[in-house]
């Protein structure tokens, strides 16, 4: 029996590609019939190829097994006692929780001093309003006392007890309808005023109201 | 179990303050995330909340006749936050490695068996009690808005009509859910008897920089749902007195006072009845209009209303306020003490804390006896 030069391996060592590369088979015996020698070179191709393969496979996870046992001695990088990783995590939330606490407050306290500024706006347009109301009625009362005191003053003292216009010159006479005129209208002009004023207040009002409606969040759409 | 190491321990605990409760609920949070979607995105008022809940109870762990309906209505209230029995082993094991964690060396196999057994206590009552008032009751109430009647810029009345009848004594009031504020759960008083129809009213007054109260009063149309939990409270109408009834408002606090009025009027022979209404202007005074209408009707009812922060006062303002009708000035609580004796009647008060505490103070000092004031103070519940 033809043995062919089959690699020489020491004892505990392993077959390597180049190894079964050099092998070489002898001839088979003349009129004996062997293996097709195509088929065993392209045979031993595939095997050496997978040789190749595992070998580089094995290189990297002895890689991957130091890099991890370095890492693992190394200390807390990385890797942790799951207990260590639970109070980290319990850490974290906390910080977290902290934190959307302290959004919330000052989002609280900012809505609570724009409200506070709206209602101090709120009073002194209120008060101003009542406070020129009353400026006007006020102005309106004085004019309307004035213009009573003139006509009594142009009326002569010595005449009846209730002096009334027939009795005045024509001039006088004149005069005091030109002011009770004067004063119809002063009154009628001041109710005008008075009125679009308030109109317009309680406008302002309302316009504040939606203005302030609209900037409500709120799912009501 | 031994009490006096439980409290020790918690009073070691406690001094770790707020602390103590982040620690709880972010352990409760990392071990079951799904359970964080049951509480606000502040957590703040949460902890508090937590932490008086848990001294409040290990201060009475020793005393079980005031411990136990205390779990019990803890354990009712809570089934409107959805919490059912398989919560209660996650609570327990957070609650236990927060107390392991603050205890530090303190800590022991003693100590650790005294607290478990604690608080399997504490969540067999709580729970029973919620099995057994979920035969009879709803964890919540879903209720759609069917009126809202703006009645200041800062003051709206409600309609509420709830998916089922909600049974309630006049004076009690509800937590309320709001779809665009989840989580967060605000006491009302409902503001009527029970009607045929079932519907509730509730007087609700923006709460500056309040989350729930501002969507409630401005952002709240016919339509909106809301969720209410079971009705609570114990400003309710002593039934068997004889005497003449006393209601003394402030602001909003007229709400329940309103119903118990309501609850009066049905008697066959009513009890003579003054309701004193107080605000700081007189636009607070947001009801009058139906109280003077009640007043017309009722021979035996006097509404006083009353203004503390605006003067009688001459001049314009006062002409605008088309003339005298019987308003009263000046602190609620004189104003109610000036109109006495008050020392035959039942008084029931309610309003702002400071208000309440006033009209109880002069009430008192005029001879009434302290067990027939009843009284609720809302304040904290508003926001």
């Amino acid at each position: 029996m033809n043995s062919p030069n089959l690699p020489v391996v020491s004892e505990g060592s392993r077959l390597t590609p180049g190894e079964l590369h050099s092998v070489v088979f002898a001839r088979a015996a003349l009129g004996r019939r062997g293996y097709d020698e195509e088929q065993v070179r392209n045979f031993l191709q595939y095997v050496e190829r997978e040789l190749v393969k595992i070998f580089t496979d094995k290189a990297a996870l002895a890689d991957e097994v130091n890099r991890l046992r370095s890492q693992a001695s190394s200390g807390s990088r990385g890797v942790m006692a799951p207990e260590d990783a639970h109070f980290q995590a319990v850490r974290i939330l906390s910080q977290a929780q902290q934190t959307a606490d302290l959004y919330v407050a000052d989002a609280e306290r900012y809505t609570r001093e724009l409200a506070h500024e709206a209602r101090l706006h709120r009073e002194a347009i209120l008060s101003d309003a009542k406070g020129r109301a009353e400026q006007m009625l006020e102005d309106a009362h004085r004019k309307a006392a004035a213009v009573a005191e003139a006509a009594v003053r142009t009326a002569p003292p010595q005449a009846a007890p209730a002096p009334r216009p027939e009795n005045l010159p024509d001039a006088d006479r004149l005069a005091l309808e030109r002011e009770i005129a004067y004063l119809r209208t002063y009154s009628d002009v001041y109710r005008t005023h008075l009125r679009s004023y308030l109109e317009a207040l309680l406008r302002n009002v309302d316009e504040w109201e939606s203005s302030e409606r609209a900037s409500l969040p709120g799912g009501n759409a | 179990m031994d009490a006096q190491r439980l409290k020790a321990s918690f009073a070691q605990v406690a001094e770790k303050g707020d602390a103590v409760a982040l620690f709880f609920y972010s352990d409760l949070f990392v071990r079951n995330p799904h359970l964080r979607d049951m509480f606000p995105i502040g957590m703040s008022g949460q902890r508090d909340k937590l932490l008086r809940a848990l001294g409040h109870i290990v201060s009475q762990v020793d005393d079980l006749s005031n411990l136990v309906p205390f779990l019990q209505q803890l354990g009712r209230d809570h089934r409107r936050f959805g919490i059912v029995a398989e919560h209660y082993p996650h609570v327990g094991a957070s609650l236990l490695a927060t107390l392991r964690h603050f205890s530090g060396t303190a800590w022991t196999d003693d100590l650790e068996s005294d607290w478990t057994a604690a608080y399997t206590l504490v969540a067999k009552v709580m729970l029973e009690a919620a099995d057994e008032n979920a035969l009879t009751s709803p964890a919540w109430w879903n209720g759609q808005v069917v009126a809202v009647e703006r009645r200041r810029f800062d003051i709206s009345v409600l309609r509420i009509q709830p998916d089922r009848p909600l049974p309630y004594a006049p004076g009690q009031s509800v937590a309320l859910e709001v779809p665009s504020r989840l989580r967060h759960w605000r006491y009302y008083s409902m503001a009527n008897a029970p009607r045929p129809d079932h519907t509730v009213d509730f007087h609700v007054r923006l709460v500056d920089g309040g989350p729930v109260s501002p969507v409630l009063v401005r952002g709240t149309q016919a339509g909106d749902r809301v969720r209410m939990g079971a009705p609570i409270g114990t400003l309710t109408l002593d039934e068997s007195s004889p005497r003449d009834v006393l209601l003394v408002a402030g602001s909003t606090g007229l709400a329940p006072l309103k119903a118990i009025l309501e609850q009066v009027s049905r008697r066959a022979v009513p009890p003579r009845v003054h309701l004193f209404f107080g605000a700081r202007s007189r636009d607070g005074l947001y009801d009058l209009e139906d109280l003077a209408k009640l007043a017309d009707g009722f021979p035996w009812l006097t509404v006083v209303p009353a203004v503390s922060d605006e003067p009688g006062g001459h001049g314009f303002s006062s002409l605008l306020q088309s003339g005298d009708d019987g308003i009263e000035h000046g602190n609620l609580s004189d104003v109610v003490a000036r109109r006495g004796p008050w020392d035959g009647h039942d008084a029931y008060v309610c309003g702002p804390a400071v208000m309440v505490g006033h009209t109880v103070e002069q009430l008192t000092r005029l001879g009434v006896p302290r067990d027939r004031i009843r009284l609720e103070t809302f304040a904290d519940a508003q926001r």
